[in-house]
């Protein structure tokens, strides 16, 4: 794969009776596994299979022990006429429902999921997360404001909703993308953060956001969905 | 005759006329043979027969997309066992958990893995899409195969969602009954579409066979078709990409 | 092969289809036409036709069971009925956020929904989000002899109570 390319002529012939000789077209935008320097292969069976099943065998022994020790809730029959308090949606949803908590049904419950499904959907179409480098290797003015802006937008924004577990988390990725700032000099966590791209930053935010909203609505909410700490989430009947 | 071994016994399978009729190729010990193990075989022919060495280092992929697979597997063999006691009706269903539970030799033991293996694939999947996007493995010409992955995600989290109201306990009943109000406030469609999902305006006896339906037979065919072409445009794609190579040049962009 | 039939096409005046292409544009139509009879038929098949929900409209004792300041919850209809100082009412029960069955405070006057938090006074108003509108009223009518019927089908405004 490393050769020269050969200088190749094709030779065309309208005889059905000749065998047609196959070449590899590689087409510039499907040439992933080409690189300029020569790899180390190695044969799928023994080292991919074995690793494969080692991982399936491991997967499947760690869910079985986690069957054996912890039995999955059941609660009483379902009555449609009695709300358990508090009533929580799975853990995956909890961010969602500790957002309905601030926001009108219609903006948490359709607006920023159906946002959160287009903004993922265009991550691999949208330039910007093609071609980002370090985040302050541009315009750093523009930059300056862009961030001062969008920050100060967002937590107004929340502030008015009171919805301090985004403005926090908001604030506290602006100021590390300040400090970032610093390239080269600090310490290896500074050169660290200073590598960061812009859409790697916005991610970590959008990670960081839904973890803190889950973590809130699973361990920080009881009756009523007023915050409690983990241990009086259910009040002594 | 030599006496009865292991490795006789072994040696007089493999070379029996119904052993050579299933596996065509000779015992893996030439590269030859271990291409073949690959691709005569339907369920590894997925795999390529030759593999980059440092794919297989753990914080290439840190298997995140193997452990979600094999959840899915799980949750496949566990969830036809629980078929077999389970009725979609009120207030039965809640009766067989029970039974499941308390009577059924091994029940609760299977209704656990398929709980626990439930979480396991919608928390993989999850990390799964961050390890991708971190490793900026999104890029062309893998885009395509990002957009199938968060379709997938979507229907992991509709499976773990419609099989949330199987059990059709108090749990269940008001998870399911706050999120479809959750759908209601969708402008126009909200509506209908709650209603074509609930089969009626409440959480009901229609619901609950709207969505064993949807759990036990539509949503496993759409995720396995779309696990198909995920799989299937890795391969096209290269192989999985891993971390970004150290040095740009040596990344051949498209 | 593509160069010839592209020559024939060229061939074709403006606003001329060639035959084979008018077949193709019929079949295609004809698979779209099949396509979408059968996504209406299927979505006509799942809407169900006929709903065994609970009937809407109930008795609930008589006005005399409601002297000012009482508060019923009435459970199985998920509807409270109050003795308000204009007349009797009665108020749906269902959080107007998304649906959660709300209940009377105990220790406060006031009701409050489990599930995110909304509260509302006794006349329904919200006192707390996360609630978009205040608790329907719902109809409540009275015979001659003072049996109250409510009809949870029939929402009125606020404030219109059942005079005693
Ligand atoms: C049911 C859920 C899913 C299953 C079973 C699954 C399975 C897999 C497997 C086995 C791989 C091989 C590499 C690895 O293990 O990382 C892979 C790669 C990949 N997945 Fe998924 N996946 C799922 C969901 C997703 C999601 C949610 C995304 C992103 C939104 C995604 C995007 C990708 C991409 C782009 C690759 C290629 C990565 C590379 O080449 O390095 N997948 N998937
Ligand atoms: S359903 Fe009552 S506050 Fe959300």
């Amino acid at each position: 794969m490393s050769q020269t390319p050969q200088t190749f002529a094709p030779v065309e012939s309208s005889d059905p009776m000749v065998v047609p000789k196959r070449v590899a077209m590689v087409r510039p935008d499907t040439r992933p596994t080409i690189r300029r320097r020569e790899e180390k292969w190695v044969m799928t069976f023994p080292h991919l299979i074995i690793r494969e099943v080692i991982m399936f065998m491991l997967v499947v022994i760690g869910l079985a022990v986690v069957a054996l020790l912890f039995n999955a809730p059941l609660e009483g029959l379902a009555n449609p006429l009695e709300t358990p308090n508090p009533s929580k949606a799975p853990w995956y949803f909890l961010g969602l429902q500790e957002l309905l908590h601030y926001f009108p049904p219609v903006v948490a419950g359709v607006v920023i999921p159906g946002l959160v499904v287009v903004a993922l959907v265009v991550i691999p179409y949208a330039r910007i997360n093609l071609v980002a480098g370090p985040l302050w290797s541009g315009d750093r003015k523009r930059l300056t404001t862009g961030i001062t802006a969008v920050t100060g937008v967002l937590v107004i924004l929340f502030s008015t909703f009171q919805c301090w577990a985004i403005v926090v988390p908001s604030l506290i990725v602006a100021a590390a993308m300040f400090l970032a700032r610093s390239e080269g000099s600090g310490g290896s966590f500074r050169r660290f953060l200073a590598l960061v791209t812009l859409p790697e930053w916005v991610m970590t935010w959008f990670v960081l956001v839904a973890a803190i909203l889950t973590i809130i609505g699973t361990f920080f909410r009881g009756p009523g969905w007023s915050l409690v700490w983990p241990w009086n989430m259910y009040p002594p009947a | 005759m030599s006496s009865l071994t292991l490795s006789t016994l072994t040696a007089w399978v493999r070379n029996s006329a119904v052993y050579r009729s299933i596996i065509r190729h000779g015992v893996a010990d030439t590269n030859r043979n271990r291409s073949l193990v690959i691709f005569e075989n339907l369920f590894l022919h997925v795999h390529p027969v030759k593999v980059r060495e440092k794919t297989l280092k753990f914080t290439h992929t840190f298997w995140l997309g193997g452990i979600t697979m094999v959840a899915t597997f799980v949750l496949f063999a566990t969830g036809i066992l629980l078929m077999f006691y389970y009725h979609p009706s009120v207030p039965q269903a809640y009766r067989d958990m029970k039974e499941l539970m308390f009577v059924v030799d091994n029940g609760v033991f299977y209704r656990n893995m398929h709980r626990w293996a439930a979480h396991l694939m919608v928390l993989g999947a999850m990390l799964h899409m961050l390890r991708v996007f971190y490793h900026r493995a999104y890029r062309p010409p893998r885009q395509f195969n990002w957009v199938v992955g968060v379709v997938l995600l979507l229907i992991t989290l509709l499976l773990s969602y419609t099989g949330y109201l199987l059990p059709w306990d108090q749990l269940a009943f008001w998870g399911v009954s706050v999120g479809t109000n959750m759908a209601k406030e969708a402008p126009l469609i909200g509506k209908p579409l709650r209603f074509l999902l609930l089969g009626g305006n409440i959480v009901s006896e229609n619901a609950l066979l709207r969505f064993y339906v949807l759990h036990c037979v539509v949503l496993p065919a759409v995720l396995m078709l779309f696990i198909s072409v995920h799989i299937w445009r890795i391969r096209k794609d290269g192989g999985v990409q891993g971390p970004p190579e150290k040095d740009p040049g040596e990344e051949v962009e498209p | 092969m593509l160069d010839e039939t592209a020559d024939n096409l060229s061939e074709l005046t403006s606003g001329e289809e060639s035959r084979r292409q008018f077949l193709t544009k019929l079949g295609l139509g004809a698979c779209a036409v099949t396509g979408l009879g059968a996504a209406l038929t299927v979505a006509d098949f799942l809407e169900p036709k006929v709903l065994f929900e609970p009937p809407t409209s109930f008795r609930a004792g008589t006005i005399a069971d409601f002297p000012e300041g009482t508060v019923r919850f009435n459970q199985e209809q998920k509807v409270y009925i109050v003795g308000g100082a204009a007349g009797i009412f009665a108020m749906s029960a269902v959080c107007t956020h998304l649906g959660c069955i709300t209940r009377p405070m105990s220790g406060e006057p006031g009701i409050a929904c489990p599930c995110h938090g909304s509260k509302f006074d006794l006349e329904g108003n919200v006192t707390h989000g996360p609630a978009p509108h205040p608790l329907p009223w719902l109809e409540v009518k009275a015979d001659a002899a003072g049996n109250l019927t409510v009809d949870t089908s029939v929402v009125i405004p606020h404030g219109k109570a059942l005079k005693a």
